[in-house]
């Protein structure tokens, strides 16, 4: 895959003549970093490429191919394999012919049994309910995207999304469940359930959904949207 | 004059959720394309963070001193803090995973709870620093954060699998729930830190 890193040198080029009032008119056709609020010039890196900011290096851009498309794809996919992902069991494990596996949804209700309440509230919501919701969103989304139907709602749609990206826990989850195997291995038998190979998928599907989502032209595409929904 | 010109500097505001640049009019502005409220920095950033990081602290000791699981085996109670885990996978041969979860869920939290308060310090005392750095530093701690929950995870799989009565049985401990409110409250905390004000105020570049 070709990615060059180029920086681009979009420096407000002299910013002595560059007064208050232009600076706010021309406040769309201008760009600030988000972590360290450099006023720039819009980069348009091809795709492949991306856009750093000149002075801390975040990168700003990203442009994806199809990303409207594949986000779509992706997302409808991503809601297909979260049913055998949390109704299916993951792990089994195996002690004197005794066999005992867990779903996702097993671990919530072992804790909560346990009255670990706080605990068993953020294993439900960051390994069940905001991977769904993540799923849900990106697929709304795009498919009025896709569609270039406005709705009143897409805004806080993608304000949404982007706020529950981090809190959806989906790898760190698979994570504690190699650790956990890897534990029981030695005092019992540990068998893996067809939920793990859809949860393995699910964990695929939801990473690709969160780097092919070109934030930057999402943002654009729905400000097109509501423009014409108002107009 | 300032060789680099800041959005805010020239009298803008970038929204915080879609990134449309707006004019700086009034107080409770709003963004017209997210409709989301409008700031040019995030509002008692440093104040929110030193909360939700004090909290961290506080919790932090608890979360390593009770045990985080109870562990019974043929009827023998053992109960296991988080370091005992540890050790206990290093007896069994399994260092790769006692090194995981040793990153994971010691260092990480202890690393980050370090890192916020030196972020915190650099911004309240006006340390002229390498921004650059220090920018670098924040989004690391912003993106490892999660990574943490590795050990409430791994309870949380452990509990339900291991059911067998008097047999085998494992129990989730008063420390897993500490822990797991020190993941999110360091997460929080890097969340309400502000990384322009690092740029702020820094001279001259």
């Amino acid at each position: 895959m070709k990615c060059t890193i180029r920086k681009l040198a979009n420096r407000n080029g002299n910013p002595g003549c560059e007064n208050q009032k232009t600076a706010a008119m021309n406040s769309l056709l201008l760009d600030a970093c988000p972590e360290c609020d450099l006023l720039l010039k819009p980069a348009a890196p091809a795709i492949g490429e991306k856009a750093h900011c000149p002075r801390c290096g975040f990168m700003l851009q990203r442009p994806r191919k199809h990303s409207i498309e594949q986000t779509f794809a992706l997302s409808i996919a991503g809601l297909i394999l979260i049913i055998p992902a949390n109704l299916m069991p993951l792990v089994g494990i195996k002690i004197l012919s005794n066999l005992q596996d867990g779903t996702l949804w097993s671990g919530v209700v072992a804790l909560m049994n346990e009255n670990m309440w706080l605990v068993a509230i953020l294993v439900f919501l960051s390994s069940m309910l905001f991977p769904l919701l993540n799923i849900i969103l990106a697929l709304l989304i795009s498919a009025h995207l896709y569609l270039g139907r406005p709705h009143r709602k897409l805004a806080l749609w993608m304000r949404l999304l982007q706020q529950l990206d981090e809190w959806s826990m989906l790898e760190v989850y698979m994570l504690g469940i190699i650790v956990a195997c890897v534990k029981l291995s030695s005092i019992a038998e540990v068998k893996f359930g067809f939920g793990l190979y859809a949860f393995v998928a699910l964990l695929v599907i939801s990473a690709m959904l969160s780097s092919n989502l070109d934030r930057y032209s999402f943002w654009q595409h729905i400000d097109r949207l509501i423009k014409r929904g108002a107009a | 004059m300032k060789y680099h010109s800041t959005a805010l500097a020239q009298g803008l505001i970038r929204c915080h959720d879609c990134g449309r640049l707006v004019k700086l009019a009034d107080k409770n502005q709003r963004c017209p394309r997210c409709n989301c409220a409008l700031h040019a920095r995030i509002p008692h950033s440093l104040q929110r963070t030193t909360a939700f990081l004090l909290s961290g602290y506080a919790l932090y000791i608890p979360a390593n001193i009770f045990p985080i699981m109870m562990v019974t085996q043929w009827g023998k109670n053992q109960l296991h803090t988080i370091i005992g885990g540890i050790i206990a996978l290093i007896d069994s041969h399994m260092l790769p995973i006692a090194i995981l979860v040793l990153v994971a869920s010691i260092l990480v939290p202890l690393l980050k709870l370090l890192g916020i308060t030196l972020l915190l310090f650099c911004v309240h005392y006006r340390w002229q620093v390498d921004a650059r750095l220090w920018t670098r530093m924040y989004r690391i701690i912003a993106f490892v954060g999660r990574w943490s929950m590795l050990d409430i995870f791994m309870i949380s799989i452990l509990v339900t699998l291991v059911n067998f009565g008097g047999v085998a049985q494992i129990i989730a401990g008063s420390a897993a729930t500490a822990f797991a409110a020190v993941v999110v409250l360091t997460m929080l905390a890097a969340r309400c830190f502000d990384p322009r004000l690092l740029w702020d105020l820094q001279r001259d570049d």
